[in-house]
């Protein structure tokens, strides 16, 4: 799903207008939607499948997502929805039987994984709410905001690491990613950073595949690694210490130039 | 290997050995004591590679032999065991220790594998014990504990002809000390050793009950270290790489503002006042001729007050400082009186820092000359 030049993200348009092809009653197809669709109902959820699991009849938040995904939430539980079916999945509207009509369901939402048995049905008592968004393209997760300014900030003062140190270049691409800084110690040879807010041991792994496929590279190897955050984890520094790789704990006022007036020097 | 030793010299020997063992390391053959019999005796190791310590005691030695055991494993062990001698016997791997009636089975690990200690040759001197303690308590209190800037979690040892010098900071403070030198290598070059002040506090510790403490240092080459060592024992560590700052420079000449204050009076009040005081306030000062007011300014719901005799040469003056920077300054002149001296500025928007100092009576300087410096923080009224 891409929209067209011109066209307007995040305009909101009426519930009868999204593009979703609703089977006529009495027969079951295939859906696919384009839109992003947001729907508050009073409904009772079933999953069946891998694991079978059943949510009572309460108000709760459907989210039919572009991609062909669905989710439904409830107002607490933090962020994850409570239930959910991945894409590939088709959505398939039925009427009630009469059973289900007398018991309260207007209408029955099935979803199926396209490659396994999974099914997740959603039986609609109430719609409260229906309305459908279209997002646009979406720029990508962007990192955040301090890691990239230290990322900036370390570039330029790229003696932070040591005297004589000189930058090659910011976000250097190797196979698997890029590494945030690629520079030189005062022998001339490379050195791999990576810099993070807070240094955990999932950053120093990272680190160390980078490493490892850099070495590989004989123009470059060998490279030496330097773990550079605002704060290191003790577990981080001693798996990092032990494989050879320096840390460097950054100092983001004082590279900003922010000066602490309540220090001596 | 067999042996037999006092249980209370053993428990000492092990636990000065494993004292400065890492808490983790990625070497499990790090975090071993090495125990060699050695001139009738034992010979009690450990080395991570940064910091050593080797102790010799009196044992009777049946059959000669070294071993290589878990340190905090066997150091808690030796401080429990019933007091009578203790027996050491290995056999195939096993270490069988009998103590009384208790018994303990250890494994050995491999003593091929273990790294040889280093020795420290270089610039040598020896310095009082308990002065030695003293002075390292005074200065490592203002070295950094944060990891920003390693140079500055160290305290810098400053050698010179008669006197070695020790300084620290974290940036918010800095503190200096020098004690008498006695000079024993044919050199008198000024030399510096920066050493991790963790390691140099537990040393002051270690070493405080002895005469003499000789101190070493190798610099230039490619690992620098310094070694301490009294009576049988020894402890090096390596030194941390990177020049100290220049802070001898923050230390006015002269001052002709200060105030003199009883030293216990001024901590008791620092301490009930800053009580309101949210975490990292600073506490409001006011020197007058009758006297000084500390002002705590805590939150909405609490406010504290407190005066205190002051004894002021010099213009009034109000500074704004941190109580915990303050307390640790006032606990370290070890004097019964305190001066306070304020120092000029010409940057309106940063204090001129006071300077803290030993006095042994209201108009007597100390006999030391501990100096602590500390960067007030803006007034904010």
């Amino acid at each position: 799903m891409h929209s067209g030049p011109g066209a307007e993200p995040r305009s909101v348009k009426p519930p009868s207008v999204p593009r979703t092809e609703w089977v006529t009653p009495g027969r079951e197809s295939a859906l696919a939607w384009e839109i992003v669709r947001l729907v508050i109902a009073r409904c009772s959820v079933d999953y069946a499948g891998r694991l079978s699991a059943h949510l009572p009849l309460a108000t709760r938040l459907i989210l039919l997502k572009a991609d062909g995904s669905v989710l439904v939430h409830s107002d607490s539980l933090s962020y994850k929805p409570l239930n959910w079916m991945s894409p590939p999945c088709t959505l398939s509207r039925m009427e009630p039987d009469p059973e289900q009509a007398e018991a309260g369901v207007t209408e029955i939402w099935r979803v199926s994984h396209a490659k396994t048995a999974d099914m997740l049905v959603v039986s609609i008592h109430e719609i409260l709410h229906d309305s459908s968004h279209e997002l646009g393209v979406d720029p990508g997760l962007r990192k955040d905001g301090v890691e990239a300014d230290l990322q900036r900030l370390l570039a330029e003062q790229i003696e932070l690491l040591g005297e004589g140190y000189q930058l090659v270049r910011r976000e250097h691409m190797t196979a698997i990613g890029p590494v945030d800084i690629l520079a030189r110690d005062p022998n001339g040879a490379s050195v791999a950073v990576e810099i993070k807010r807070r240094g955990e041991i999932d950053g120093v792994e990272q680190l160390t595949r980078y490493l490892e496929l850099m070495n590989r590279d004989p123009l470059l190897a060998p490279v030496s690694g330097v773990f550079a955050a605002q704060e290191i984890r003790p577990q981080a520094r001693t798996l990092a210490e032990d494989r050879g790789i320096r840390c460097v704990v950054l100092d983001y006022d004082a590279m900003r130039g922010l000066d602490d007036s309540s220090r001596l020097f | 290997m067999r042996f037999q030793v006092n249980r209370d010299i053993f428990s000492e020997a092990v636990s000065f050995a494993v004292k400065l063992l890492p808490q983790r390391t990625t070497l499990p053959i790090l975090s071993g004591v090495l125990i060699e019999t050695a001139d009738g005796g034992l010979r009690l190791s450990s080395f991570d590679y940064e910091v050593s310590a080797q102790t010799t005691i009196e044992a009777e030695v049946e059959e000669e032999g070294v071993v290589l055991v878990s340190g905090r494993l066997l150091a808690e062990i030796a401080s429990r065991l019933p007091n009578a001698p203790v027996r050491f016997t290995t056999d195939e791997g096993k270490i069988a220790v009998a103590c009384g009636s208790a018994h303990f089975t250890l494994l050995s690990m491999p003593v091929e594998e273990y790294p040889s200690l280093p020795h420290v040759t270089g610039r040598s001197g020896s310095v009082g014990g308990e002065e030695f303690a003293t002075a390292v308590s005074q200065v490592a209190v203002a070295a950094s504990r944060d990891d920003v800037t390693p140079v500055i979690t160290g305290v810098q040892l400053e050698i010179g002809d008669d006197a070695l010098s020790l300084i620290a900071t974290d940036r918010y403070r800095v503190a200096i000390r020098s004690i008498p030198w006695q000079n024993e290598s044919d050199s008198a070059d000024p030399v510096s050793a920066l050493v991790p002040a963790r390691t140099l506090s537990e040393i002051g510790k270690t070493f405080g009950h002895s005469g003499t403490i000789s101190v070493a240092i190798s610099t230039g080459e490619d690992r620098e270290l310094i070694a301490f060592s009294a009576e049988t024992r020894t402890v090096t560590s390596l030194l941390i790489k990177g020049n100290f700052p220049p802070v001898r420079r923050l230390f006015p000449d002269t001052v002709d503002n200060y105030a003199v204050m009883n030293t216990g009076e001024l901590i008791e009040a620092t301490r009930r006042v800053s009580l309101v005081l949210e975490r990292e306030a600073a506490l409001r000062f006011t020197f007058t001729p009758d006297g000084l007011t500390l002002e705590a300014i805590g939150s909405e719901q609490a406010q504290a007050q407190e005066t205190v005799d002051a004894f002021l040469t010099g213009p009034e003056t109000v500074v704004s400082l941190k109580p915990q920077f303050l307390l640790d300054g006032l606990s370290a002149v070890h004097s019964e009186f305190v001066r306070i001296s304020f120092t000029k500025t010409d940057n309106p928007n940063k204090p001129g820092p006071v300077l803290i100092t030993s006095q042994s009576s209201k108009d007597q300087p100390g006999t030391d000359d501990y100096r602590y410096l500390l960067q007030p923080n803006l007034l904010l009224r």
